[in-house]
């Protein structure tokens, strides 16, 4: 907890199911694909079985996935009104501060994953460079909505 | 397809009423052949007959096919970009097969900078380029017009009345009229510009001398994969003296090539400096054979950067730069507004821009434990070369010399990092071999970020990452490295001013 004094909100449930869903499947495409480079090395390395490659692959896939519940817990996020407040990071730990006032535009979008778990991410685009995309995943629609409704009443013409 | 109604549009016309679509100057595709032709029409046909082995009849024939062939997608190219300036927006139009149409609102424009290249002077024209806030660069850049039409374009972007600022400057200076007119609030003389010069002198030809060495070594008889043989031999005298000498006659001639290299280059770029003031804008031009003018808005400022280098900060010299959003020729969106300037001379700067000034007396430093971190992160890689170096020649324990002003470094960061919220901006000072400071209004911070590594946290620490507009990367005023209490402070601080 970087800002203990902000009560963060935790993300959806669903989110939970996003994170382990799309890390699936990132890492079960990795096998397949590193399967590939593994059957061909192993024409001219007799030595070199064909499924070690995406068997560390895989192995990867499980280490990464026993932990996504870790990564989603060290979500959190809180909207006071005046500024969104986005934590995430679980090794290295981030608690960004988005002020309303300093939103340029603002989007929800929904994947067809996030879609399934009902759950949507809000982008606040601001003119900062190294931040100049703010993202909160797995809030619900409707949450997603309202908070960039209340943000939109602060947006001004000119934020510089 | 627009072509039919551009043929009536007059290039030369000059009222700047004018609404219809324009074309660039037709002298762009003389520029335009002139600057491609040494490679394509000349160097091609060349090495294409050297290396058949054909007549010299052979290669003035394909060249000169060659080069009437570019003449005709030159002047297409000309024919097919046309730019129009309406009430709300420039539209650049271009392209044969991909025609491509980008609108940019007359509000979104942030610069318009004026640029006379040596090939552009001797026809008497003038690159425009047109920046917007956007990430990309140069995102309309008008090549090449006259210098009158540079001078209407640049009063009508800006949403001026431009009749009384035409003025045709035949002697091709960049500066219009209506820039020498503005007090100048800097300047660098012919002399600053070479101590200038003198302390930018750069290192790459040391590199590129010892990477000769390298090649010659057979020569020489000196160069890395025969350092074991070297140490060796190192007893023989004789030996050993010629190879000191050799390393410092290179050094020497190291030394006096990137202090000469570093005056051309300097004087070339910053020759003539000149930062005028007025209108809200600032305006600097500089440059000995391409010219350059850069107009920076004031309130287009987002902070100001205090640069002090290893030599010419013991010396008492700064350099100042302003970060701008739609930064111009400037890649980063960092304008240099006094590359050597004393104190006062920044000062007066910083004022005119509207900036609160820079003080150090309230500054205080970050935690104790940066000192810690600084040294960690310094002293890992010269340790392992070190001692990588050892296996191969004893004498790498002179090496480790090289460490004592790594880590004294590393123990002087913390008293050269400090920072404070003022009354209007945050004030930040961090580096020890180049000092910088960052005065950054609150206005302009745009995002705030409370970061801990793993490291950080068993230490108590924590950094508050500052997010500007127009330009990232390492130089931004960031507070590394405090106690989590004060950098909660400090977020929290921040967030409150921002409003």
């Amino acid at each position: 907890m970087l800002l203990p004094e902000i009560p963060l909100q935790p993300l959806e449930r669903g989110q939970l199911n996003v994170m382990r869903l799309t890390g699936a499947i990132g890492f079960g495409v990795a096998t397949v694909v590193a399967a590939i480079p593994s059957w061909a090395l192993s024409h001219s390395w007799e030595w070199l079985p064909v499924w070690a490659a995406p068997l560390a692959v895989a192995l990867c896939g499980v280490w990464s996935l026993a932990f996504t519940k870790r990564r989603w817990a060290r979500w959190g996020w809180a909207w006071t009104g005046r500024e969104l407040h986005v934590a995430w990071g679980w090794l290295i730990r981030s608690h960004t501060i988005v002020p309303a006032a300093r939103v340029q535009h603002i989007d929800v979008t929904q994947g067809p994953i996030e879609r399934i778990f009902g759950v949507s991410t809000l982008i606040l685009h601001t003119a900062g460079t190294a931040n100049s995309e703010v993202n909160l995943p797995g809030i619900s629609r409707e949450t997603a909505e309202e908070i960039r409704d209340a943000i939109r009443a602060h947006l001004s013409s000119d934020p510089w | 397809m627009s072509g039919d109604v551009n043929d009536e549009v007059s290039e030369q016309a000059s009222d700047v009423e004018d609404r219809g679509p324009r074309r660039v100057h037709p002298g762009t595709i003389a520029i335009d052949f002139l600057r491609r032709a040494p490679q394509t029409v000349i160097g091609l046909p060349a090495i294409a007959g050297w290396t058949s082995g054909r007549s010299i009849g052979w290669i003035l024939l394909a060249a000169t096919l060659l080069g009437v062939g570019m003449l005709v997608f030159t002047w297409i190219g000309w024919r097919r970009f046309t730019y129009t300036i309406t009430e709300h927006e420039l539209v650049i139009e271009r392209g044969l097969l991909n025609r491509s149409r980008r609108s940019i609102p007359l509000t979104r424009i942030q610069d318009v900078s004026i640029e006379r290249k040596p090939l552009a002077r001797l026809f008497g024209l003038a690159e425009v380029k047109v920046e917007t806030g956007g990430g990309e660069k140069d995102e309309a850049v008008l090549d090449s017009v006259s210098v009158a039409e540079a001078e209407r374009l640049r009063a009508a972007l800006r949403g001026q009345t431009s009749s009384s600022t035409i003025v045709s400057s035949a002697e091709g200076d960049a500066e219009s009229s209506e820039a020498s007119a503005l007090p100048i609030i800097f300047q660098m003389s012919l002399a600053r510009v070479v101590l200038l010069g003198m302390f930018s002198f750069s290192l790459v030809w040391i590199a590129a001398l010892f990477g000769v060495l390298q090649f010659f070594d057979q020569f020489i008889d000196f160069g890395l994969d025969r350092a074991r043989d070297w140490a060796e031999v190192a007893k023989d005298q004789v030996q050993a003296r010629f190879s000191i000498a050799a390393v410092l006659a290179v050094a020497g001639l190291a030394l006096t090539l990137g202090v000469v290299s570093g005056v051309i280059r300097t004087t070339l770029r910053d020759y003539g400096f000149t930062l005028r003031a007025g209108g809200g804008r600032f305006r600097r031009t500089r440059g000995l054979l391409t010219r350059s003018e850069v107009v920076v808005a004031m309130r287009r400022i987002q902070l100001a950067m205090v640069q002090r280098g290893p030599l010419r900060g013991a010396f008492g010299w700064n350099a100042l730069s302003f970060q701008t959003l739609g930064g111009s020729d400037d890649p980063s969106g960092r304008q240099a507004m006094a590359p050597l300037a004393r104190d006062d001379e920044v000062a007066a700067i910083v004022e005119t821009a509207g900036l609160p000034p820079f003080e150090r007396l309230p500054l205080r430093p970050v935690a104790a434990g940066h000192v810690l971190r600084s040294l960690l992160r310094a002293a890992p890689v010269p340790v392992a070369v070190a001692v990588a170096a050892l296996v191969v020649t004893p004498l790498a324990w002179i090496g480790m010399l090289a460490l004592l002003p790594i880590v004294g470094i590393a123990l002087l960061q913390r008293r050269y990092h400090r920072y404070a919220l003022r009354d209007t901006s945050l004030q930040v000072m961090r580096g020890v071999i180049a000092q910088r400071d960052w005065i950054v209004p609150y206005q302009n911070v745009q995002v705030v970020t409370l970061r801990a590594g793993w490291f950080q946290r068993r230490l108590g620490l924590a950094s508050v990452l500052v997010d500007t507009a127009g330009a990232s990367g390492y130089l931004s005023p960031d507070v590394v490295d405090l106690a989590t209490p004060d950098a909660r402070e400090l977020a929290a601080g921040l967030v409150a001013r921002i409003g």
